[in-house]
């Protein structure tokens, strides 16, 4: 097996080819990615380069790895080129985020249909008009998740933004009244949470033909929450691979 | 619905009549089916177990009845994101609140084949009305659990389906001979990365009517037919577009049950 493998080094992660498990769970903080593992078994500190942290382990017997991708869509999209480039096919994204509408509040975990594409990097890929929509079946196998472990979660739109402080401090910004604008019409269009790689992962996800979902929690970013949304995140990948071996 | 009733509280839009669909509270069912062509309307709700025309202006032709005890309701948006905005908005302040819209489409893929149902998850925007209700950036996107219903449907009928993105154009001429137009050059580079990107098949209302839907807070969903194919030279004959047109209208059918009355 070792012999005729081959061995591709792709140039921002810390892993190579055969290194990276089916399932990917992405978190944007390199910090959060041993916080992440502690619910695997089995595992492997695979090293960090720049923002990219790499662990893999096993979930009930099923290889799971979480990858940071830094904050941002432009580091998301080389992670997932990168982490898909060398055998990943399913990506969840774990992350944190604003709440637009009001309809998830504080605490909240809201689970991504699709995104907003207020981002520079997926218009590199694809024309605008194109939608950033998560895998239908992800997103089922998180909600089922969700359903099954007892634990609430919301579901709907994102928007991911390229610029932190244009969403916390929109006032300061010489384009405040574009942000505003259309900060209003998220909300008036029913966008649950706000974050800031999503709508590349989605874009992504649909050009190289693989799957993604994303998890969020709104307005906090505490253990307790970490660990129920990688709960969701865990459970909803022995869904997803038990349906394979079905068909 | 307060939200709603917010939004609608202004000129046209607020007598009961509503103007261009001609129908009232009480005429159309919460479950609406919606293809282009009216005159697809009548041949829709021979699939329903009863049916009675409840209104016929411009394209917007609307009947009313039953299926295995569920109503439901068929309305024409004709041809494009224009007239299908009105329809969805119109609807929606009689009481419609989960839309699925039935309509013919061009494959755009290899394996998107002639007489294959296309259960759209969301759709390009390459149109200009929805632009005038939500910036660009926002993703036309259908409802979670009414795709889930018309994949379960597709299943259990084992009807050969597909589930990703369409496209909407305004242009129809566009797509079939853009060769021919001043800005063939944007027509063929974004025809071409739709298709890098996995878009399935070419359509002309579900982006307005996803866009739309997520701002009324409605349910929407679309099952595109796959009638014809450009780069192969294929389109069904009328002999199978009938039978292929009665899967999709009873996957539609079968989907509302999953759908519970009035929410």
């Amino acid at each position: 097996m070792e012999a005729v493998q081959k061995i591709e080094q792709v140039k921002h992660l810390p892993i190579k080819f055969g290194e990276v498990a089916r399932y990917v769970i992405v978190p944007g903080d390199p910090n959060r990615v041993p916080v992440i593992a502690e619910s695997l078994e089995n595992v492997i500190n695979q090293g960090q380069n720049r923002e990219f942290n790499a662990y893999k382990g096993t979930y009930k017997g099923i290889d799971v790895s979480v990858v940071s991708t830094g904050i941002g869509c432009p580091s998301t999209a080389i992670a997932v080129e990168e982490l898909s480039h060398i055998g990943a096919e399913v990506f969840i994204r774990i992350g944190t985020s604003g709440s637009v509408d009001k309809s998830a509040k504080k605490g909240d975990i809201f689970i991504a249909t699709a995104a907003v594409r207020d981002d520079g990097t997926s218009k590199q890929y694809i024309p605008i008009e194109f939608p950033a929509i998560a895998s239908h079946n992800v997103v089922s196998s998180l909600i089922k998740a969700s359903k099954d472990l007892n634990i609430d979660s919301k579901v709907g739109i994102c928007q991911s933004k390229d610029s932190f402080f244009g969403e916390t401090e929109p006032d300061r910004m010489p384009v405040a009244p574009y942000l505003d604008f259309k900060w209003k019409s998220w909300q008036e269009g029913g966008v649950g949470a706000s974050e800031m790689e999503a709508a590349t992962l989605f874009t992504l996800s649909q050009i190289k033909r693989i799957e993604a979902g994303a998890i969020l929690a709104i307005e906090t970013s505490d253990k307790e929450t970490i660990k129920k949304m990688t709960e969701i995140v865990l459970e909803s990948i022995t869904y997803m691979e038990g349906e394979r071996n079905v068909s | 619905m307060s939200a709603n009733d917010e939004k609608t509280k202004s000129g046209l839009l607020d007598v009961d009549l509503q103007y261009h669909v001609q129908l009232k509270t009480g005429d159309v069912s919460d479950f609406v089916i919606l293809p282009g062509d009216p005159g697809r309307v009548e041949f829709i709700a021979e699939h329903f177990d009863s049916a009675t025309l409840v209104a016929d202006n411009r394209e917007y032709k609307t009947m009313t009845g039953v299926y295995k005890g569920r109503s439901v309701s068929v309305t024409s948006t004709g041809i494009g994101c224009p007239s299908t905005a009105i329809a969805v908005e119109e609807l929606a302040n009689v009481g419609a609140k989960t839309f699925v819209r039935l309509g013919t489409s061009g494959a755009m893929q290899e394996y998107t084949r002639v007489g294959d149902k296309v259960i759209a998850t969301g759709a390009v925007r390459y149109e200009g009305t929805s632009v005038q209700y939500m910036p660009i950036e926002f993703p036309a996107v259908a409802s979670h659990d009414m795709v889930s219903a018309l994949i379960q449907s597709a299943k259990e009928a084992e009807l050969n389906h597909h589930i990703g993105i369409v496209q909407s154009k305004d242009s129809f001429y566009g797509q079939h001979n853009p060769e021919g137009m001043p800005i063939a050059s944007e027509l063929l580079q974004k025809w071409d990365a739709w298709v890098k990107g996995g878009v399935l098949c070419s359509e002309m209302e579900a982006a307005t009517l996803f866009v739309v839907g997520s701002y009324r807070k409605l349910r929407t969903g679309a099952v595109l037919l796959v009638a014809g194919d450009q780069a192969k030279q294929e389109s069904l004959t009328k002999e199978e577009y009938k039978a292929n047109m009665t899967e999709s209208i009873n996957m539609i059918l079968e989907s509302s049950l999953q759908i519970e009355e009035g929410s």
